[in-house]
């Protein structure tokens, strides 16, 4: 953001000259400002200004105070939400990050229309809605669905199980749902490892899956990093799949914001439910992303 | 063999015998045998596409070759995985592991042997001092020039103390002053070790300062191997005497052989030549090509015996020494590196100037120059 920390201007005039001073290589600052314009705007008018008038609310209604904020933490229900949310993101996380991995590792060793294969299984469902998906998942967990046809016929179980309006049905589909997210970080990075890396490890004496141990997983790292934080940031606000498949008794957050605003009406105490979320999902971002860098410097990527 | 042992002051002879590569229609490698001496300094040299590095991938274990076999110290690794063939090779880029200090990562194949965390680091601290970086061990590798990076991939490829080190193009992402120091280290720690090095390049001049033999590859077989002077003063083939150093060509016809063969060139004079220049054995009449290094020719007076007439079409000055490139009445064009400035002070292009050649200079070859 060096646009906006540039020296003050002397006069407006001056500072006009500067922005639009170009040296034929880069565009000048006005340029780049005009072209972030409309992201920003926009940005501005979808993201920062409901959310901003979504938190004045949490405070400012019925009248000022932060008494919707004392219900969140006082009442043990809501404070289990929360942490039920926080749970299934940490699961829905690792089982995506343990699924995803060879997913990915496959596809930098995949040529030709294998590699076209395996992307296709990755993208199209990754292109289609999450409400289709979800519904897939649904029409599968169903009490006469393939899953609970199967179980049967394998005689696992003599009658259907509910599996469907459960936590498991949320954890796998979500799962599902979020893979793509954790498997393009780590392709990305795992093809960004040159093969001479391996060439390396193994004509000093590491066998393949020692190689893999001490070079190829510790350089992929800042993928699964940066898939782990998009799943597990996703999964935490994550409303579609919990409303569809879950347990009404075991709500997460974002179905408990919604119930509130459209059951209750309740729209002060659904912002402050939103408040801590923010809060979270705020910290955990910030605390992440040191974390990247951290490793960046360690020599990720050049 | 332990890791640990003490250094063994000898490396390991290779035999390749008969080894041949094919990739589907493509044979990158044919015919290709050669015996390594032990300790010995070998340089696979060829243009892009020659098979040298296939050639050096087949002894790392990274390519399996279709035929042949290839023996180190008496035993045969032909089809030995890369990581049990216990070999030293530094790459042609770094391939330094980013995640690790200089120091874990020239311990890092101590490690894959087993070795010890203190006895590893004492170690690697060691052979960092070989190559001069005593002292940078806690460093990240990109925090390393390009030379020093290289430098710390030789450490890395020596701590185990192989028999033999591979190279692979290592010099060719340094640049000019650097390369000619890091050719000298990497001389210096051949004699001082004692280990066979096969070194793969496309820089004759690399070749020839560093390696006891060359091996010139061109589309998968060797034109020549021997030492530098051989191929230099003698190359076997046109190839060779156009690949290594500077070349000229004279095609004419073979005028009479025996002792004391004559050939009619086609830019001129005839000349009468000793015996030892025929590389070939070409019979009268038939085409031949006439060589000469530009550092042989010099420049004669009008009417002296042999003298090639041409048009000078350029002078360059070269610093040591002066360029003359001229074209004879055949269209063949001939350059000279001619030592005295003074003698071509007034050479302009577009002059007449008589080359000459000293007959011990000439080698002769059947066939038609290549264009």
């Amino acid at each position: 953001m060096s646009i906006f920390a540039a020296t003050p201007p002397a006069t407006a005039s001056g500072a006009l000259a500067r922005l639009m001073r170009s040296d034929g290589r880069r565009i000048s600052s006005l340029g780049s400002l005009l072209l972030m314009a409309p992201f920003f705007l926009l940005m501005g008018f979808v993201f920062v200004w409901p959310i901003v008038n979504l938190l004045a609310i949490s405070v400012l209604e019925p009248q000022p105070t932060f008494d919707n904020y004392g219900r969140v933490l006082s009442n043990p229900v809501y404070a289990l939400v929360l942490m039920r949310t926080l749970w299934i993101a940490v699961l829905v996380t690792g089982l995506t990050l343990l699924f995803s991995y060879p997913v990915a590792y496959a596809m930098t060793r995949a040529k030709g229309p294998t590699l076209v294969l395996i992307t296709a299984c990755v993208l199209l469902p990754f292109w289609s809605s999450v409400l289709v998906r979800t519904a897939a998942w649904a029409v599968l967990l169903q009490r006469n669905g393939l899953v609970n046809q199967g179980l049967q016929w394998f005689g696992l179980t003599s009658e259907p199980v509910r599996l469907l309006y459960t936590q498991g049905a949320v954890v796998v589909a979500m799962t599902h749902v979020l893979m793509p997210f954790m498997i393009l970080p780590i392709y990305g990075a795992l093809r960004n490892i040159s093969p001479d890396y391996m060439r390396a490890a193994a004509v000093l004496g590491a066998s393949r899956s020692r190689a893999f141990r001490e070079v190829m997983l510790p350089l992929s790292l800042p993928g699964v990093l940066s898939g782990s934080i998009l799943v597990f940031l996703t999964a935490l606000g994550f409303f579609v799949t919990p409303a569809l498949l879950g347990s009404p008794q075991e709500m997460m957050i974002a179905t408990l914001v919604s119930q509130q605003i459209r059951e209750t009406l309740d729209w002060p105490f659904a912002a402050a439910l939103v408040g801590v979320l923010t809060l979270f999902v705020s910290l955990i971002a910030v605390i992440f992303s040191k974390a990247v860098r951290f490793d960046r410097l360690m020599g990720g990527r050049e | 063999m332990k890791a640990d042992a003490p250094r063994v002051a000898s490396g390991a002879n290779i035999t390749i015998d008969g080894l041949a590569k094919r990739f589907g229609q493509v044979t990158a490698v044919d015919h290709f045998s050669v015996d390594i001496a032990a300790g010995e300094f070998l340089a696979l040299l060829g243009p892009s596409g020659s098979g040298k590095t296939t050639v050096l991938m087949s002894i790392a274990g990274f390519e399996f070759p279709t035929e042949g076999s290839i023996r180190i110290g008496g035993e045969d690794v032909t089809y030995t995985p890369a990581n049990r063939r216990n070999l030293g090779m530094v790459f042609q880029k770094y391939t330094l592991f980013p995640h690790l200090s200089v120091l874990d990562n020239v311990a890092f194949p101590l490690k894959m042997r087993g070795v010890s965390k203190p006895e590893r680091h004492k170690r690697a601290e060691a052979a960092l001092a070989t190559v001069r970086l005593a002292g940078y061990g806690s460093r990240m590798p990109n925090q390393l020039s390009g030379g020093q990076q290289q430098r710390v991939a030789l450490a890395r490829a020596i701590v185990y103390h192989p028999r033999v080190l591979l190279m692979d193009e290592p010099l060719s992402a340094l640049d000019k002053n650097l390369r000619e120091e890091m050719q000298l280290e990497i001389k210096r720690l051949h004699s001082e070790l004692g280990i066979t090095v096969v070194f793969v390049t496309h820089d004759q001049a690399e070749a020839l300062t560093m390696a006891n033999r060359v091996a010139v590859l061109k589309d998968g077989r060797i034109q020549q191997i021997g030492p530098a002077p051989e191929l230099y003063e003698r190359p076997a083939n046109l190839f060779t005497a156009g690949f290594i150093g500077e070349m000229n060509f004279l095609p004419g016809r073979l005028a009479a052989a025996g002792k004391t063969p004559s050939i009619k060139l086609d830019a001129g004079p005839e000349w009468r030549l000793p015996a030892a220049a025929l590389i070939d054995t070409p019979s009268p009449g038939q085409s031949v090509v006439a060589t000469v290094r530009p550092e042989r020719v010099s420049l004669g007076s009008e009417g002296a015996a042999g003298a090639i007439p041409v048009r000078v079409q350029d002078v360059v000055y070269a610093g040591a020494a002066v360029l003359l490139i001229g074209v004879a009445d055949c269209g063949t064009e001939l350059r000279a590196r001619l030592s005295g400035v003074s003698e071509v002070a007034d050479l302009r292009p577009g002059d007449m100037a008589h080359l000459v050649v000293p007959p011990e200079a000439v080698l002769l070859y059947a066939g038609a120059a290549a264009a």
